[in-house]
């Protein structure tokens, strides 16, 4: 540790570079851990929403109401009409987007909002859904799977862009420790020599610069998992509200097991490109 | 105070233990040693010589003569291209790479340019000796305090090593090569960056660290020391070790091809 100390700037800078290198890496990696609670929720939400016809008079609505209540695995029926449709979109929207304020009120229309089972598998839900398409009311029934799935393509494409920043960060991490441990190594080379003439073994001389670099790595992904939880905290404040309405939950920092794992990483990646970086030391 | 000997730096290789046969042998041999940086122009030729345990040996002569070579090929900065050079029965040359820090802990070396690393103490660059072979601290402090008194720095430990005059530097490396109360203290040069009155002072702690036992290999092209201090000379010339028969003083310098 008193190379540390004694070449503080030097380590200090070096750990600088590691925080934005791990910084990208759980930056990505708290998009697709919220990504990934997104969809789960979304797959899981048992939710589908009947849309009905213009012409659907109310005795249809009803008596498809009390339909609906009498299938298995559907637990609750909700009718919502136009104008609640209008509302629920959200009279913001509407504000700020003066063209939609245009819109009549039965460009939104009404529906029949079912909660069905958590227990439903997706062949029965479509079978469900087949057989109400047939019904003469129902224009069509939405149950978000399209929208599950797209998330599903964005969440492993974000898991494999993660893997991709996984692999440049390790990079990065192994030309930053092993580029300071050189230098660090040039600038002890006395302090090494005397230790060699000393009868000291290579795996003595090397443990300190070992000692640093895992240090370092570690200090680099520490600063960047506390920079995120900073900026993170920061910015839900402000607009948690506006996301979980927008996509129905809050997001969430990366869970304290990936955080400990990272900043694991960052320190065997250190020890890693220091031994790498030692791993000659002369033959004087 | 002696070091258990359990604690003792052995020579070993490969796991295999110290022989006590070898305290019957003579410390150092050089049989036929060779070696050559350019091709043609070698700088030990066949070189013999025989060092005895508790000897003073002043090895000499001219610049390239090859006195740091020898010193090198014994603590294995460099390999013999051909011969044997036997220490403590062993011979250096075929040690495994392993086996190395074993063999410099059984060497105390002291060089031209002090080798200390200026921004460690005093303390720190003496205790490090130590520290290698894993002794616990509170003897290291015991050990270190007593010989910073034996080289006349008492009190002195807590100063940086950069700090200190050439003379006092020189005095803390030759703590350092005794510290750890190795079998031969090789000395290369090391009063050639002093002033000649702290040449003698130092050549008198290198005669009081021979005077407690030690075997002392001493190079020096300084003809000075020598008459100073008679003892037995080495010359080497010609890539050949020669032993300098003791002369009555006015013959000295004569017999001496420097």
């Amino acid at each position: 540790m008193r190379g540390l100390v004694r070449e503080w700037r030097l380590h200090v800078l070096s750990i600088c570079s590691l925080v934005v290198a791990f910084a990208c890496l759980g930056a990505a990696l708290l998009a697709v851990v919220n990504l990934s609670a997104l969809e789960q929720r979304w797959a899981h939400a048992g939710r589908a929403s009947v849309y009905l016809k213009d012409n659907a008079n109310e005795h249809d609505v009803q008596a498809l109401h009390d339909a609906l209540l009498l299938v298995p695995h559907i637990v609750g029926v909700r009718y919502v009409s136009s104008v609640e449709a209008r509302a629920e979109f959200g009279r913001r929207e509407l504000e700020m987007h003066g063209e939609l304020a245009g819109l009549p009120v039965d460009a939104f229309p009404s529906s029949l909002e079912i909660d069905v089972a958590q227990d439903l598998t997706d062949a029965e839900l479509a079978d469900i859904v087949h057989k109400m398409r047939e019904l003469p009311a129902v224009d069509d029934v939405e149950t978000y799977r399209t929208w599950t799935d797209r998330l599903a393509k964005l969440l492993s494409g974000g898991v494999m862009a993660s893997g991709v920043l996984t692999i440049v960060v390790l990079g990065a991490v192994l030309a930053v420790v092993g580029s300071t441990m050189r230098l660090a190594l040039q600038r002890r080379r006395l302090e090494v020599e005397v230790l060699k003439l000393v009868g000291a073994t290579d795996a003595f001389v090397r443990s300190p610069f070992v000692l640093e670099g895992t240090v370092e790595g570690g200090a680099g992904a520490f600063g960047a998992v506390a920079l995120l939880a900073c900026l993170f905290y920061l910015v839900r404040g402000r607009v948690d509200v506006e996301v979980a309405g927008l996509i129905g939950m809050a997001p969430t920092f990366l869970p304290w097991p990936m955080a400990l794992g990272m900043i694991t990483l960052g320190a065997a990646l250190g020890a890693l490109a220091a031994l790498l970086s030692v791993r000659t030391l002369g033959t004087s | 105070m002696d070091l258990p000997e359990r604690l003792r730096p052995m020579l070993r290789a490969g796991g295999s233990r110290f022989s006590r046969d070898a305290a019957s042998r003579p410390i150092l041999v050089f049989e036929g040693v060779h070696k050559s940086y350019r091709h043609g122009s070698p700088v030990l030729r066949g070189m013999d010589l025989v060092i005895e345990r508790g000897e003073f040996v002043f090895v000499t002569g001219p610049s390239g003569a090859g006195k740091s070579t020898l010193l090198r090929l014994l603590y294995r900065a460099e390999l013999v291209d051909d011969g044997r050079i036997l220490f403590l029965g062993r011979d250096v040359a075929r040690l495994r790479e392993d086996a190395v820090p074993f063999l410099r802990r059984n060497l105390g070396i002291v060089f031209q340019d002090f080798k200390l690393v200026a921004s460690w103490t005093v303390y720190e660059n003496i205790a490090i000796v130590l520290e290698v072979v894993g002794l616990p601290q509170r003897l290291i402090r015991t050990r270190v305090a007593e010989v910073l008194e034996r080289v006349g720095l008492a009190g002195r430990g807590e100063d940086r090593a950069g700090v200190l005059s050439g003379g006092e530097q020189q005095r803390v490396a030759i703590a350092r090569a005794i510290v750890g109360e190795p079998a031969l203290i090789l000395a290369d040069e090391p009063t050639g960056n002093l002033d000649p009155q702290l040449a003698v002072d130092i050549l008198g702690l290198f005669g009081e660290v021979h005077e407690t036992g030690a075997t002392v290999l001493f190079a020096t092209h300084d003809r000075t020391l020598l008459d100073v201090r008679p003892r037995r000379v080495v010359v080497l010339d010609d890539g050949r070790a020669m032993d300098v028969p003791e002369v009555v003083e006015d013959e000295y310098d004569n017999r001496l091809p420097l």
